[in-house]
């Protein structure tokens, strides 16, 4: 698989897609904010297709991995290529993770419906930047958007440097 | 009156200076059973105390009487639900596969001492059985935990693959000595040591559980009363010729499975009489050999000892479990090296020697020989070997002690102690934990004073925190406890996300763009990971699947609940 990374994280997660101090509330209201943000930002995606298979996804289980990090994903027709969006939320939300920790950190990934590796594939990096502690530390320290993106691009940067 | 304050010195001496020895295992990884029968050699009569002690009547009763009280508390820690995926598989170990051991090693005997085929098939008997309390004591000690189908496998084959060992052994002494008749009397004597020993085993176990559960009675005395019947079992089923240690073993499981309080005040006694009896047995052994008399044999019997180890157990284990069970090969792998010899073989070989068979000498010294080769080469491998074959499965965070409050008799309430060394629980109020709805954190203390928790209080790294709840309430505490470290470890193993086992592989094939065969799409994930395993699926159990390892991260039964995804390798 990794000889033929399609694609990095860092070109599909663009400055304007990293949110900071977003409203949380519940689960469903987080994903839903992201459903609209993203069919405003990328006009092909509808938000209700998004956010209809990003919950249909979390009937199966929740993607929040624990340390307060969720990372929704899903497939979608009117996806062209992957994307990616993080969101900073302002209060931690229950998001019946693994560890039972509420999450304030989450790390969003679509794909098209065809890009099954490239999913996988993509899921394995967005889990091992993910999974670093001092990463989530310094993502939960940023207090503006433009030092969370830098961090994000500084922690992707450098787990890129270590996969062959 | 002097043989007696030296009876109390060297007893006393000894057996604590095995106790201490015991922390020595614990930091070179040395297997105790071996310190302590190297302790035993080392008073003995060509050591440095010198003690004479050539009394195999005595050696023999003090074998039995540590046997029993060794298989009792076995059974006593053996959980009844492990016999879903371990019962069957052992037994096919316990009776085929000590019998293949047996022969194996019988036939190499024979060629290396140049004995007659009963005499060489003496010796596979004596050392046929297996000891797992050496495997378990190794094993947690150094923080391995072995996955439910090896570990429970393991466990049971240990505790019923005795009497089988012992039936060959008396079999083919009353054969040498020329006491035993025909082929039926042989075959009627073995359904009476396996029937009796099944039937009275569980039947006074039962009673006995109940009994034990329904008297009030001083706490002190339940363990006692538990021996005494425990005991009474064996003698009893030993005088209508069934096999007492079976029947014993079964008692044990059947009063170790009757939940109640009574077990709170069994459990901790049984553990301590389990390690005396380990204690002394092997001084005892290690007394009655005469080391330089060992040496004569010891380059035949380590032969013997080797062959035991790399052809007859493994061969035993293949046969014995491949073509019926669904183990994985590293798995086979594993139980094949673990098939540690303990106290067994050498009270086995003091058989002979009662028995008055010509030669006696020699079953007894090749039998020590194996039992301290198999402990120095297997013992000593276990852990690197258990990490080498996979067979491990992650711990998670357990509460660092925990008893129970005594209050309701049946439900009861228990107190969790935690220590909080999870950073992300760091600054967070109590209010905010995600705790179990019945449990409540009745005490905190920090820097050795006690703290009155509050919704408001703050944890920090150390606290040391006292939660009452129901056992039930497990789970959820040591998620909450579990340390960054732990979890990184957990999801290493069973994969950054996780699924409901009750998720439909429709729906999971649709999110992850899988393609399914047309009876799989009616399948919950449990379901279909269940049936890629091969039935009775374990917590560790990973199957490849489209490029993903989908592994059993729960198990309710027989069901499994949750499954992990680990998506790179």
């Amino acid at each position: 698989m990794s000889a033929n990374l399609p694609m990095n994280l860092e070109a599909i997660l663009p400055p304007e897609r990293t949110l900071f101090d977003v409203p949380g509330g519940s689960k469903k209201r987080v994903l839903e904010f992201f459903s609209t943000f993203i069919a405003q930002n990328t006009p092909s995606l509808d938000s209700q297709e998004v956010f209809s298979r990003l919950i249909g996804r979390e009937r199966l289980g929740s993607t929040g991995i624990g340390n307060g990090v969720a990372i929704p994903h899903a497939r979608d027709t009117h996806c062209k290529a992957p994307l990616a969006g993080f969101l900073k939320l302002a209060e931690p939300v229950d998001f019946d993770a693994v560890d039972g920790e509420p999450v304030d950190l989450v790390f969003v990934l679509l794909v098209p419906e065809e890009a099954d590796d490239t999913h996988l594939a993509l899921l394995g990096q967005v889990a091992s930047v993910m999974n670093n502690a001092e990463t989530r530390q310094r993502l939960r320290k940023s207090d503006s958007q433009r030092q969370l993106y830098d961090t994000l691009l500084d922690a992707i940067r450098r787990e890129g440097g270590d996969t062959p | 009156m002097d043989s007696i304050n030296t009876l109390f010195l060297f007893s006393g001496l000894l057996i604590a200076l095995s106790i201490l020895a015991s922390r020595l295992s614990a930091m070179v990884g040395l297997p105790l059973l071996l310190i302590f029968l190297g302790l035993g050699m080392l008073a003995g009569e060509e050591g440095v105390l010198g003690i004479q002690f050539d009394d195999y009547p005595l050696a023999f009763l003090i074998g039995h009487l540590a046997l029993a009280m060794i298989l009792l508390d076995g059974g006593l820690r053996t959980r009844l639900k492990t016999f879903r995926v371990g019962f069957k598989p052992a037994l096919s170990l316990a009776t085929l596969g000590v019998f293949i051991t047996s022969a194996l090693v019988g036939v190499i005997a024979m060629w290396v001492f140049e004995l007659t085929p009963v005499q060489g098939l003496l010796v596979g008997a004596i050392v046929g059985s297996t000891d797992a309390a050496a495997v378990f004591s190794m094993l947690s000690g150094r923080g391995v935990n072995l996955n439910e189908r090896v570990g429970a496998t393991l466990e049971i084959e240990s505790g019923t693959n005795d009497p089988m060992a012992i039936f060959l052994t008396i079999m083919l002494v009353e054969l040498l000595v020329g006491d035993i008749g025909g082929v039926t009397e042989t075959i009627i004597f073995l359904i009476t040591q396996f029937g009796l020993g099944l039937v009275i085993g569980v039947g006074a176990g039962w009673l006995i559980a109940r009994l034990l559960r329904w008297l009030d009675l001083a706490p002190g005395l339940y363990s006692l009363l538990a021996l005494a019947l425990g005991f009474c079992v064996f003698g009893v089923t030993s005088v209508f010729g069934g096999s007492g240690f079976l029947a014993i073993y079964l008692a044990g499981l059947m009063i170790g499975n009757q939940p109640g309080r009574h077990l709170n005040f069994i459990l901790p006694v049984h553990d301590g009489l389990a390690w005396l009896s380990q204690i002394g047995l092997f001084l005892v052994l290690g007394l009655l050999v005469t080391p330089s008399e060992m040496l004569e044999y010891a380059l035949p019997a380590s032969l013997v000892a080797l062959a035991l180890i790399f052809i007859a157990r493994p061969v035993a284990v293949l046969i014995s479990i491949k073509p019926f069970f669904k183990f994985r090969w590293r798995e086979i792998g594993f139980i094949s090296w673990v098939g540690l010899r303990g106290a067994v073989p050498i009270v086995l070989a003091i058989f002979p020697v009662i028995g008055g068979v010509e030669n006696a000498s020699l079953y007894f010294n090749v039998a020590f020989a194996v039992v301290l080769m198999s402990l120095l080469i297997q013992g000593t491998t276990l852990s690197p070997m258990a990490r080498w074959m996979k067979v491990e499965v992650p711990l998670g965070v357990t509460p660092e002690r925990r008893g129970p409050l005594g209050i309701l008799p049946e439900n009861d309430y228990e107190m969790f102690v935690y220590q909080v060394d999870n950073e992300d629980l760091d600054d967070v109020p109590i209010r905010l934990l995600r705790f179990p709805s019945g449990a409540l954190i009745s005490a905190l203390f920090r820097q050795h004073a006690m703290l009155h928790p509050k919704g408001s209080t703050r944890l920090r790294v150390g606290d040391v925190v006292c939660v009452i709840g129901r056992t039930a309430d497990l789970p959820a505490l040591n998620r909450l406890f579990n340390g960054d470290a732990k979890l990184k470890q957990e999801r290493a193993f069973f994969g950054t996300f996780t699924l409901d086992g009750d998720a439909l592989m429709s729906d999971v094939a649709a999110a992850y763009g899988l393609t399914l065969s047309s009876g799989e799409q009616d399948m919950t994930l449990g379901e279909f990971v269940s049936l890629r395993v091969g039935g009775h699926p374990v917590v560790g159990d990973d199957v490849g699947w489209h490029g993903i390892h989908w592994v059993v991260n729960e198990m309710e039964g027989n069901k499994v609940t949750r499954v992990g995804l680990r998506l790179y390798h």
